[in-house]
């Protein structure tokens, strides 16, 4: 009986997560199918269910969307966008920098997807400007997006459900992971400055014309609600100082209000929705608009997604695989260097959501035997920058890649897995080894 | 369309939903198309001239420094004017007063051409008694631009408003007009 479970569970997990990389059907449709099946047949009973749905990760993202999608409406991304064409003064190179760095600091601390859907559209009209071809520009901003995504907890949703599930704080990742992307963003702009640099020289005509093209924009004519804007950086930044410290607010709080316990600690989920609370409040947004906004169909596909993992750990078919790797595994250098690659190559191929997972189960059950603290940094390094690897490795690639395609620019899977697949090996190797530096020496 | 870029689409339309045309409908606010963005050939440009219009500006001369084009100086005297004045005046007074008018309008093309040849324009002038609407939309055909000053064919007020001859032109020639 429990070995046909375990086969049904099996299933349901590689027939949803094929469904979820040919996206044939939407991908939150798969999720919620394949947890309909596995809740349907007693895998998954209801109690089992709620535990197995990481709603820190869910709540998290949802406040997270409630601020971004306020502040998007005052213009706050276009005001940035167009301060940062003007900043690179006609020059390609610059504008490639500055847009990987403005691209890998607005993804570390707001979603990668509304970070490049945003920026996406200014860096085709700049290209278009300096009569160049925008290929260069876009895959550099894919990089930036996931490396820049993979420094905060908050920056990329791997990190999200890994911390959410393994308790880790704001501050951790930035120790953690920050020097590692910091190294990594380096390291990419000097490979596309050597892959692409003889691609971006441009004339001193095209460059005057291109600045004078870009002066001509009004980034104050971006912000269409002066207001709105003041407030939704005034609460962002807000937000970004309360994660630094959500994790030992009680102590902050303690000195102005003596009745809150100094132990107490906000989890990142609350800070999201604290933040989200205080900017509807201030800024008087409708709030029917702003949740119509909330990208349900992720977070029920984040929903679906815990539900299947849930049945493989239900039915021990996680335990197993942990045993055999535990058996197999002799240090936790070694464990670090599988739980890296394979995580950086597998998400490549599925997504690095789906991919982090399934995986972070398993990371729990090799806790029984094993120091895996490491592991959970080897596992957000492998995800996030796996997804550089392909076309479909981050939703942050299939949005830029896709608006690319509409707009008439082509980027074959091909092309993009060539450099993407050197962006990957270079920058995990560099960050697995800054690592294993720190937690296996 | 290969597989690869129909599972791009089908993950892009999955992933970004309706969110990437209200991105473009904000961006298209302030960004130029192309079309926009390719600047017409403009190789002549007219720029009418007469008694109320002493001089072209110098934001004028730099949105006409965008086009290598040929500047077209014509100064117009009413051709009504001088009708009226020929039935009012004997024709001694009325040759002296169009021999004033043609003195004049010939410094104010010397001065003007001097100016513009300063900021590197090649220009032409010309000088005629006629209809200060009627002939510059006819010379406008055969023109790329037209350039007009809100006081030509007006008179002294001291507002800003456009004279009703030069709306009247904007909305009859076919070629681009700009009002300075």
């Amino acid at each position: 009986m429990m070995e046909a479970v375990a086969l049904i569970a099996v299933a349901v997990f590689l027939f949803t997560y094929a469904l979820i990389i040919d996206e044939r059907i939407h991908r939150a449709v798969a999720a919620m199918l394949g947890a309909a099946i596995v809740v349907f047949v007693g895998i998954v009973p209801w109690e089992a269910l709620l535990e197995h749905v990481d709603f820190g990760t869910i709540f998290l993202l949802i406040g997270m969307m409630i601020i971004v999608n306020t502040a998007r409406g005052s213009g706050l991304f276009e005001y940035i966008a167009i301060r940062t064409a003007k900043l690179a003064g006609g020059s390609p190179i610059r504008v490639l920098v500055l847009f990987a760095i403005v691209t890998a600091i607005v993804s570390a601390f707001l979603d990668n997807v509304t970070t490049v859907l945003l920026l996406t559209p200014m860096l085709l009209y700049v290209a278009r400007v300096m009569n160049l071809n925008p290929i260069p520009f876009l895959v550099t901003e894919i990089f930036a997006s996931n490396i820049g995504g993979a420094a905060t907890l908050i920056g990329d949703p791997p990190n999200i459900m890994i911390a959410s599930s393994a308790g880790l704080t704001f501050n951790e990742f930035i120790i953690h992971l920050g020097p590692i992307m910091i190294v990594d963003m380096a390291i990419l702009l000097l490979m596309m400055y050597v892959i692409y640099g003889r691609s971006m020289r441009v004339s001193p005509d095209e460059r005057q014309e291109m600045v004078r093209t870009l002066n001509g924009l009004d980034e104050r004519a971006a912000i269409t609600d002066r207001s709105l804007f003041n407030k939704s950086v005034a609460v962002i930044a807000f937000v970004v100082l309360l994660f630094f410290v959500h994790d030992r607010i009680g102590e902050i709080l303690h000195v102005v209000l003596p009745f809150v316990d100094p132990a107490m600690g906000l989890e990142p989920a609350q800070v999201a929705l604290i933040g989200a609370a205080i900017l509807l409040f201030w800024s008087r947004q409708s709030p029917e608009e702003i949740f119509e906004k909330i990208e349900w169909p992720a977070l029920f596909f984040f929903g679906g997604l815990f539900v299947i993992v849930g049945a493989l750990v239900e039915t021990g078919i996680i335990s197993s695989i942990a045993a055999v790797m535990i058996e197999n595994v002799g240090s936790t250098g070694e464990a670090m260097f599988i739980v890296t690659w394979f995580a950086a190559i597998a998400s490549a191929i599925v997504d690095n959501i789906p991919l982090t997972a399934a995986m972070i189960p398993l990371i729990h059950d090799l806790g029984a035997t094993m120091d895996v603290y490491p592991l959970w940094w080897s596992l957000a390094l492998g995800a996030c920058l796996g997804g550089n690897g392909t076309a479909i490795g981050a939703s942050a690639n299939v949005v830029v890649i896709g608006i690319a395609e509409r707009e008439g620019i082509g980027i074959t899977f091909i092309d993009f897995l060539k450099v993407g697949m050197l962006v990957l090996f270079v920058t995990v190797a560099v960050g697995f080894g800054m690592l294993w530096l720190k937690f296996a020496m | 369309m290969g597989y690869s870029s129909s599972l791009i689409q089908r993950k892009f339309k999955d992933i970004v939903g309706r969110r990437y045309d209200s991105v473009l409908k904000d961006y298209s606010e302030f960004l130029l198309t192309d079309e926009e963005m390719l600047v017409p050939e403009v190789r002549t440009i007219l720029v009418p001239l007469d008694l109320f219009v002493h001089d072209i500006t110098d934001e004028a001369i730099d949105v006409l420094s965008a086009y290598d084009a040929t500047i077209s100086l014509a100064y117009i005297t009413d051709a009504e004017v001088i009708e009226l004045l020929e039935q009012a005046l004997d024709r001694e007074s009325t040759e002296e007063f169009r021999t004033k008018k043609e003195e004049y309008g010939r410094k104010l093309l010397e001065r003007t051409a001097a100016r513009l040849e300063e900021h590197g324009f090649s220009t032409q002038t010309r000088m005629f008694v006629g209809h200060k609407g009627d002939d510059v939309v006819r010379m406008a055909k055969n023109h790329d631009m037209v350039a007009l000053c809100r006081r030509y064919a007006d008179g002294e007020s001291t507002d800003a408003s456009v004279s009703p001859i030069v709306l009247r032109i904007c909305q009859r020639v076919e070629t681009p007009a700009l009002i300075y």
